[in-house]
């Protein structure tokens, strides 16, 4: 250890390198906070929640017009069709062709597009900040009046299929799949997409019947954040493009019923696979649960990052892999915590054992106070830096409409993962990590696999779709 | 730790606004390493981007690869940051951190919460003076590369086509067409003499430009730069490696046959002017009028019209760079996915009949005033990221000297004229030029042949 004088002691003169200590990090403060905009909401008489927050940052004003009709709204038998609507949404309406609205849009400076999750089903773009009125214009024309020609119908499903094909091929996408459809049992979620068979049977009134009982205002949330018109201004532009917009009664969302969480071990035989993806988890905390934040920390510990539990022993000391981390699925009606990593074939059955003794750790003993603050950072730093971008803090305040999430989410945010102490995590993870009941799925060739993998359960072996 | 190539990015910006004017503060320390500063104190953040002026060209014969293993070397720890610290002391002050290989360049960067900028200054300085250079050291990084390689190019479809066989088609000189991400074979000839030649050689300060943007004080980050990097010691000047390429080389046109593509692919390319020209400015705007935005020529005409292509995407400099980046020699390239009812020559038609339309006629006055107003909102979109202008500071800076082009290149491509336009068109992109490789689907015995 070289001698540590501090530097600006040495402030206004001349200053040599050799004055710093080089040995060891420099020492810096907390990761700082950063004060949310204000959000000021109201509600049109249709039921339209509208949700304005002003971002001076950039000449940009980003858009979000979400619905409560994400993909579990599927109907049973047309697993993909909130996907498929959501993207004809901006595919042409009554008044304009696709032609016009593309042309439209470019000659604004915006993007829109619709897209879904699980649960939420969103029409979303950004504009220069100059031409809202326009955009938002143009966002009402797709709500309310998208026609979906039957010849973008039929373009859209032969795309479709040309995509899924290409997914098919990807054994990770085949691992989700399965695993899903494992551990949400008959709830919708368990529908990762669209197959063959449900792009056949969609058509026209299939998508317009999805439209008319769910694109409802009553069962949405406008966002508008930016450099906004004056709040007045906004609202009556507001007011003048989606009152006319009529309110109907929406069917309920599906019952929150799942499997309970039990071991069992799937081989989805993919042969001539030279690795195995390997997948592990179970039904967790959603972000309401009182053990949310707990799992949080918990699972950034054990998989999350470069310096996480799964990355520093599969990878970095066993050298099995080049991917091992682990995940938390958080949506609205249940979360889902997987851990994941793919090995070579020969590695199996000792990637799968590596595995298990991490989820196993997280509950036996307590995290460490180091990993602790040193996670504390990660999260809220990713956090903060996460809110660089108008699109991402558009989504963020998004995400705390359309999910339920108390109103002071994001405020508290990094404060409530700050609090989180060591016996909580672990009370956390004998619920949700240990893997005594947790669902394995292994993608790979199950001819040279299938042996290694017997000592961890009974092996019921799938051939891959 | 990667190889930076574009891959479902439909389109890429690059320019600069009018609007909002990047500050830039540049200076340069007494041992020759460049500095540009600037500041933006919106959001507590801070991006530390330390660019070199090395990329895989200027690779040897039978040291493919090299670059991207080398680059894979600076996360091996220095003299004060043991093995394994790097990212663990950046991931732990909350912030995220990569390095990626270019063909011209190779740049690594922190973003962190601004009151941590010291660590990432501290990290970087550490192993620009005293990369830890070990045989142990090596042969992991050769391991995780080839296992990079494996995971993320051999195993996937497109990608060995892309990133191997098409510079090959696309390039005579070895600079140009060899293998970026190099053989195994190569890999494991490379010596620990090799790694500390090149480290020598390539990564000494006045050879680097340090970018610093975000929530910062000028005076203290000026401070702490100095404190940090002052010392390091200046090395000569290495020498560049001829690029160029034979004159009039006959294009040249392939087949790969892809085990894991299921849907059928066609690369085209045209040998591109020189950066910066007048024509440079013409294709890019031309490309924006061709690929770019939901009201471009391929989406309207051949994703729906013809109803052939599913998906496409088109660069200057198109794998490894695009027209932020790209420096000559490089081809104007298109990567355009297509339905199985079509064979490759009826797509690679209708992409040229689409730039036949344009030598013929030109564009109208709307649909050029479209293509402004989308480079426009491109790019102030893309300047919300710190990382993002950042890496156009020292990239402008690396390659043009001049990182003020943040807030004057988009003029240069808003004044391009409808005449520009057609004459780039007939100038560059004609079947004369083309170069051409289609990749389709193959049931993984076929695809053997290609090895």
């Amino acid at each position: 250890m070289r001698c540590t004088i501090l530097p600006f002691l040495f402030a206004g003169t001349m200053l040599m390198a050799q004055t710093i200590d080089r040995t060891k990090p420099p020492e810096t403060p907390p990761v700082p906070s950063f004060k949310m905009p204000p959000a000021h909401e109201s509600k049109l008489p249709n039921g339209l929640s509208v949700v304005l927050v002003e971002d001076a940052r950039f000449p940009l004003v980003s858009m979000r017009l979400s619905f409560q009709a994400g993909s579990k709204f599927d109907p049973h038998d047309l697993p993909g069709l909130a996907s498929m609507v959501a993207g004809l949404v901006t595919q042409g309406t009554t008044t304009r062709s696709y032609r016009e609205l593309a042309e439209e849009l470019t000659s604004i400076g915006a993007t829109l597009d619709g897209h879904t999750t699980p649960d939420v089903f969103t029409i979303g773009g950004s504009v220069l900040a100059e031409n809202t009125a326009k955009l938002l214009d143009l966002l009402s024309d797709v709500a309310l009046n998208a026609n979906f020609p039957e010849s973008e119908v039929q373009l859209r499903k032969q795309n479709s299929k040309q995509a899924l094909l290409a997914r098919r091929s990807q054994p990770s996408f085949l691992a989700n799949e399965k695993f899903d459809a494992l551990v949400f049992g008959e709830h919708p979620y368990a529908a990762l997409s669209a197959t063959m068979e449900s792009l056949d049977r969609m058509d026209r009134k299939s998508i317009v019947e999805f439209r008319d009982a769910l694109l409802v205002p009553n069962n949405a949330v406008l966002l508008l954040v930016g450099q906004l018109p004056p709040q007045s201004e906004t609202l009556k532009l507001v007011r003048d493009h989606f009152a006319a917009w009529k309110g109907k009664p929406v069917p309920a969302a599906p019952a929150k019923k799942f499997p309970e969480s039990k071991r069992q071990l799937v081989l989805v035989d993919r042969p001539g696979s030279v690795q195995a993806d390997i997948h592990i988890g179970r039904l967790a905390a959603t972000r309401t649960d009182p053990d949310y934040y707990p799992l949080l920390v918990g699972n950034a510990i054990l998989g999350g990052g470069a310096s996480s539990r799964l990355f520093l022993d599969v990878r970095e000391k066993k050298g099995l892999a080049y991917d091992a981390h682990s995940e938390l699925d958080r949506r609205k009606d249940a979360g889902v915590f997987t851990a994941v990593t793919q090995v070579r074939n020969e590695e199996v059955g000792t990637g799968v054992e590596a595995v298990l003794d991490n989820l196993s750790q997280m509950a036996k003993a307590p995290v460490t106070a180091g990993e602790l603050t040193d996670i504390k950072n990660y999260i809220s730093g990713g956090f903060l830096i996460s809110l660089e971008t108008q699109a991402s803090l558009a989504d963020q305040i998004d995400l705390v409409s359309t999910m339920g999430l108390p109103k002071d989410y994001l405020e508290m945010f990094t404060s409530r993962v700050r609090s989180v102490e060591p016996d909580q995590i672990q009370a956390a993870a004998r619920k949700f990590i240990e893997p005594s009941q947790a669902t394995i799925v292994v993608v790979g060739d199950a001819s040279q696999i299938e042996k290694s993998l017997e000592k961890f359960g009974t092996v019921q072996v799938e051939k891959a779709k | 730790m990667k190889f930076a190539f574009l891959f479902l990015i439909l389109f890429c910006v690059v320019l600069q606004a009018a609007q909002p004017v990047i500050p830039i503060e540049k200076y340069t320390l007494k041992n020759g390493m460049r500095v540009i500063l600037s500041r933006d104190n919106a959001v507590p953040v801070v991006t530390l981007y330390m660019i070199y002026d090395v990329g895989a060209r200027v690779e040897e014969k039978g040291r493919t690869g090299f670059a991207h293993l080398f680059e894979h070397m600076m996360f091996e720890g220095s003299a004060n940051v043991p093995k394994g610290m790097h990212f663990k002391l950046v991931e732990s002050n909350g912030g995220t951190l990569n390095g990626s290989t270019h063909p011209d360049y190779t740049d690594y960067f922190e973003v962190l919460p601004s009151n941590k900028l010291a660590v990432g200054l501290w990290l970087e300085s550490d192993r620009m003076r005293s990369l830890a250079i070990t045989k142990k050291n090596l042969d992991n990084q050769k391991e995780a590369v080839k296992q990079e390689r494996r995971l993320s190019f051999d195993n996937r479809p497109y990608s060995t086509a892309i990133v191997d066989r098409w510079p090959e088609l696309a390039f005579r000189n070895w600079q140009n067409s060899h293998s970026l991400i190099g053989s195994f074979e190569d890999l494991n000839a490379s010596s620990v003499d090799d790694v500390a030649k090149f480290f020598r050689t390539y990564y000494a300060p006045d050879n680097a430009v340090l970018v610093i943007v975000g929530d910062i004080q000028i005076s203290e980050a000026r401070k702490l730069i100095e404190q940090y990097f002052a010392d390091i010691p200046a090395q000569p000047k290495p020498a560049k490696p001829d690029l160029s390429e034979p004159a009039a080389a006959a294009p040249r046109s392939d087949v790969y046959h892809d085990a894991h593509a299921r849907v059928p692919g066609v690369i085209i390319g045209y040998p591109a002017p020189v950066r910066r020209s007048r024509d440079y400015y013409a294709l890019g705007m031309l490309d924006v009028l061709l690929t770019g935005g939901p009201s471009s020529r391929f989406q309207l005409n051949l994703v729906k019209g013809k109803e052939s292509l599913i998906q496409y995407q088109a660069e200057i400099g198109w794998p490894f760079a695009s027209s932020a980046d790209y420096k000559d020699p490089g081809d104007y390239a298109m990567f355009l996915l297509f339905k199985p009812n079509f064979t490759p020559q009826q797509v690679i038609d209708q992409a040229q009949d689409e730039i036949a339309k344009i030598q013929k006629d030109g564009v109208g006055p709307k649909e050029l005033e479209r293509a402004r107003t989308l480079l426009r909102s491109d790019q102030i979109t893309s300047l919300q990221s710190s990382l993002h202008r950042a890496q156009l500071l020292g990239r402008y800076e690396i390659l043009d000297g001049k990182p003020e082009l943040i807030n004057t290149n988009l003029d240069n491509f808003l004044a391009v004229t409808s005449a520009e336009i057609q004459s780039v068109a007939k100038n560059y992109l004609t079947p004369e030029r083309r170069t051409v490789l289609q990749i389709l689907p193959a049931p993984p015995a076929a695809a053997q042949e290609n090895h």
